[in-house]
């Protein structure tokens, strides 16, 4: 205790963070596009580093074309598509899938249909024709069929039991009323009525490649891999689907508050949301650092405050939504039952003040930095690539998309970003989602505008 | 087309504090992943404090000496990238990855928390409502939450560090004390307890520079106690049952004590870990969700490149109500007696060897959802420098994985898939109906 104290070796190098050196320019590889005769886009992009390739393939037909009609028929006939073609079996088709060290994923969200290889680049000539074969030649074998139907409805019984799936159910049906995002996923009754005759024919129409898009990364050369492209697509066919129009969603007046009934819950799932905007509108890159600056970040407002400050949940956050047609703005926390309340007069400050005042300078330059990073990382893996490839060409973006994003989001104002939260974060009209125990948090839901229960198979519940 | 073979250049150093430091330069894109993975994982945290490793992993980010709370965050942040932690069985990681000019930023932060952590009351009450809501929203209120990775490990081992809870009692995370918190710091994160990777949009003589400008200077700690993780001898099969209480399908979860790291049965294991559960044309999906139709959803790995001690190799079974959970397990056991018995065939553990070298290029390359590029890359030489002291594994040892023969997969299914070597968890739902 009485030995000298050490001389000071905290040299001032440790005591304060080092300032960043230049950023080396990022390139996004080149994209070469080109549309086949028979109307299918086809976009290439190198991305050499591993020795694999990823290919997706995008019809421009999901479930919200079926919404009223048949919903979810478009991912119950994308579940069954990589179930046999005329000429492969379901088991041939897996097994020719591990020969090539490949996945295969089939998946239809609410504006497209999709299958998605990835596998060895030493295999990719037979990869991509296993990839048309599956785009051209399914057969739908019934056997198959009513195994994957049996599946998806057990599926959909745990789904209704999830606290973030029934959250987002009944927001979808709250904010798109009449419009058919209003629908994202079908009931158990309607699952059990799907036939097979059904997915025949929504793959018939649907499946064409007029319209279509085709993106493919990964360690190819790019005249290799068109060439390959050309031989296995360009004799496809058929004529163009019809796409449906749809009725506007509703208008909101004032704030409610819709409670889903999970009784005995040790926590309630809590999901704000408007509608907003779509990745075509002006606003978007606006709205996209205002998002940031409120809750899509770690670093961000709404984290801070009931996450490290009080403590109320472990994963809180906002995010925009675009759809193809619409788009939305959410705020979600599941927390501890007795802070609901509380939780919800801090979204609704944060979103009152993001609306009220500028953001700081250092805000909104953390904000710009955090976005075009993460928005670049992109550019480093095949997945990613691929990802950002689709955003551009599935949403019809400008072809410089990517490469202007970073001036786009840099050139925005404290001014702006009050102007999309002003627009985008509708506080006084946003709809309250609340998914628990309807004794241990109804009251506190209660305060924040007219309250309406739902059991977890959405009919309004009295009591 | 011929294969490419994969060479990932990698530099490795050990600096005078015992840290080892390893880097490989990739500089197809202008960013860089930085981990800091520490040998402390929650089967080594000590006993009465289930939970703390994982709860010490969120200190971790409540500040350092010269950067408080949301510094850290902040700052890689608005650097333009991305970061976590997560808590493991045998380690704990810290990484980030962003525009390769934070390099130096993100060590500076890193060596920080190293040196120093700098935390109170206040913080430690805030994480630890943290963590509980963590617990709810991943285990406690959710469907088939913790199904089986917090049910398996009590039913299937013995030892206290292989058995406990790992997400934590409520009670023992309430327990946990500021001086627990700094003693755990003393004790496990020091540099010779530690690696740190580099990878990416870098020069690998610079950034080992950097490494050594921030790191160096860190005091080397008496090693930590190594923990007798080590399991008594099994002879009979262990069975246990837990109360689904949100999930209508009973779900089961079957586990075969695996291989010690590194033997050649390890290897064998690995290969036939994939011929049963390399998805839908691995042979337990296929027998019970295509062919016998009892199941909705098969899946199952071993997850044996990144634990260092007593781990199973996993199938999880969601089987349809109208079967039991018995004739779900008896139809599972055709399966392994029918690899006992008659082996694999020359195709199939020649396809399955294709789709583990592609899969583990995967993982270089993304492995966490992608998000963070060369996740993999880092976790698996951050695993092979620890456990094994050779980084340069990550380049040899799928040589060991493709040569595995049909002998060596059939004698190590006789070995290890046996009832004397497995525990069996029957998650049972308390209702069939869903929510009110």
């Amino acid at each position: 205790m009485t030995s000298p104290s050490a001389p000071a070796t905290s040299v001032s190098r440790h005591s304060s963070p080092p300032v960043l050196t230049p950023e080396r320019p990022l390139a996004w590889p080149k994209r070469t596009t080109k549309t086949l005769a028979n109307g299918l886009e086809v976009v290439l992009a190198e991305s050499r580093t591993f020795p694999k390739i990823s290919a997706q393939l995008y019809f421009r037909s999901g479930n919200a074309g079926v919404a009223y009609s048949a919903p979810g028929l478009a991912e119950m006939t994308a579940t069954v598509v990589r179930t046999g073609t005329r000429s492969r079996s379901s088991r041939q088709i897996e097994e020719d899938l591990r020969r090539m060290g490949a996945s295969l994923g089939t998946s239809a969200g609410a504006d497209a249909s999709a299958i998605s290889v990835s596998g060895l680049a030493e295999f990719s000539s037979p990869l991509l024709e296993l990839l048309a074969d599956l785009a051209r030649n399914a057969s739908f074998p019934e056997g198959e069929f009513e195994r994957e139907r049996r599946q998806r409805y057990e599926e959909l019984k745990v789904d209704r039991t999830t606290p973030s799936f029934l959250a987002n159910e009944r927001l979808r049906r709250v904010l798109f009323g009449a419009h058919p995002y209003a629908v994202v996923a079908p009931t158990e009754e309607q699952v059990a009525a799907f036939r097979r005759e059904q997915l025949v024919e929504f793959y018939r129409d649907h499946y064409v490649p007029v319209g279509s898009l085709l993106l493919v990364v990964g360690d190819f050369s790019t005249d290799f891999m068109f060439d390959q492209v050309q031989k296995v697509f360009a004799s496809w066919g058929g004529p163009k689907p019809e796409q449906p129009t749809s009725p506007a969603p509703p208008r909101q007046s004032g704030r409610r508050v819709h409670l889903v009934r999970m009784p005995g819950t040790v926590q309630a799932h809590v999901l704000v949301g408007n509608v907003a905007i779509t990745r075509r509108d002006p606003d978007w890159y606006r709205l996209t650092l205002a998002n940031s600056i409120y809750g899509g970040a770690f670093h961000s407002r709404l984290v801070l405050n009931i996450r490290e400050q009080k403590g109320y949940t472990y994963s809180p956050g906002s995010s925009v939504h675009a759809l193809s047609q619409q788009g939305y703005f959410t705020v979600r926390a599941a927390v501890r039952n007795d802070v609901v309340g509380a939780t919800l007069a801090e979204i609704f400050y944060e979103m009152d003040r993001m609306r009220a005042l500028r953001v700081t300078p250092g805000e909104l330059e953390s904000a710009r930095q955090y976005l075009t990073g993460v928005f670049s990382l992109g550019v480093a893996t095949q997945n990613g690539l691929l990802g950002q490839l689709s955003v551009v060409y599935l949403d019809v973006l400008s072809e410089d998309y990517l490469e202007t994003y970073r001036e786009r989001i840099n050139a925005l104002t404290a001014d702006d970003v009050v102007t999309a939260a002003r627009h985008h974060f509708d506080s006084a009209n946003a709809q309250i989602v609340v998914v628990g125990d309807p004794v241990q948090i109804g009251d506190q839901a209660a305060l924040f505008g007219p309250v309406t229960q739902y059991d977890s198979r959405g009919a309004v519940s009295v009591n | 087309m011929s294969p490419r073979k994969l060479q990932i250049p990698v530099e490795h150093a050990t600096f005078a504090n015992g840290l080892r430091v390893v880097a490989s330069p990739d500089r197809s894109a202008p960013f860089v992943t930085v981990g800091v993975y520490y040998q402390i994982g929650f089967r080594l945290e000590p006993r009465g404090r289930s939970g703390f490793a994982h709860l010490f992993e969120h200190m971790m980010f409540q500040g350092s000496e010269n950067a408080g709370k949301m510094e850290h965050i902040r700052l890689v942040n608005s650097s333009g990238g991305l970061l976590n932690g997560t808590t493991n069985y045998d380690i704990t990681n810290y990484f980030e990855s962003v525009p390769s000019n934070a390099l130096e930023r993100v060590l500076w932060l890193e060596a920080d928390r190293m040196r120093a952590l700098k935390v109170d009351e206040e913080n430690l009450r805030n994480q630890r409502d943290v963590v509980k809501e963590e617990v709810r929203v991943n285990v406690l209120n959710q469907p088939y939450g913790g199904f089986p990775w917090l049910d398996l490990p009590p039913v299937a081992f013995r030892n206290w560090p292989n058995a406990h809870n790992f997400y934590g009692d409520f009670a023992d995370l309430d327990a946990a004390t500021l001086a627990d918190v700094q003693q755990f710091f003393r004790t496990y994160y020091a540099p010779n307890n530690a690696v740190l990777l580099m990878l990416g949009d870098l020069e690998p003589a610079e950034a080992l520079a950097f490494a050594r400008r921030y790191f160096e200077d860190i005091p080397r700690q008496p090693s930590p106690p190594r923990a007798d993780v080590s399991e008594p001898p099994q002879t009979d099969e262990r069975r246990g049952e837990v109360a689904e209480k949100l999930g209508p399908l009973p779900a089961l979860a079957i586990g075969y004590t695996m291989p010690e790291r590194e033997t050649s049965d390890w290897y064998a294991a690995a290969i036939l870990d994939r011929v049963l559960h390399g998805g839908r044309a691995g042979r337990v999906y296929r027998k019970l969700v295509l062919d016998e139709q009892m199941a909705v959803d098969v899946d199952g790995n071993a997850d044996l490149l990144e634990t260092n001690g007593p781990t199973q190799m996993v199938t999880r079974i969601f089987h349809k109500p109208e079967f039991t959970s018995e004739g779900t397990v008896a139809v599972f056991d055709e399966v392994i007696e029918e690899l006992q018995h008659r082996g694999t065939a020359h195709d199939e553990l020649e396809d399955v060897k294709v789709k583990f070298r592609s899969d583990y290029y995967s993982m270089l390359e993304g492995g966490m959802g992608s998000y963070m590029p060369r996740f993999g890359l880092m976790h698996y030489l951050a695993c092979f420098t620890l456990f094994d002291g050779d980084p340069q594994r990550i380049n040899t040892i799928l040589d060991g994985f493709l040569s595995v023969t049909p002998d060596r997969i059939q004698s190590v299914a006789k070995k290890y898939l046996v009832p004397g070597n497995r525990a069996v968890l029957l998650r049972r739902p308390v209702n069939r109906g869903g929510a009110s």
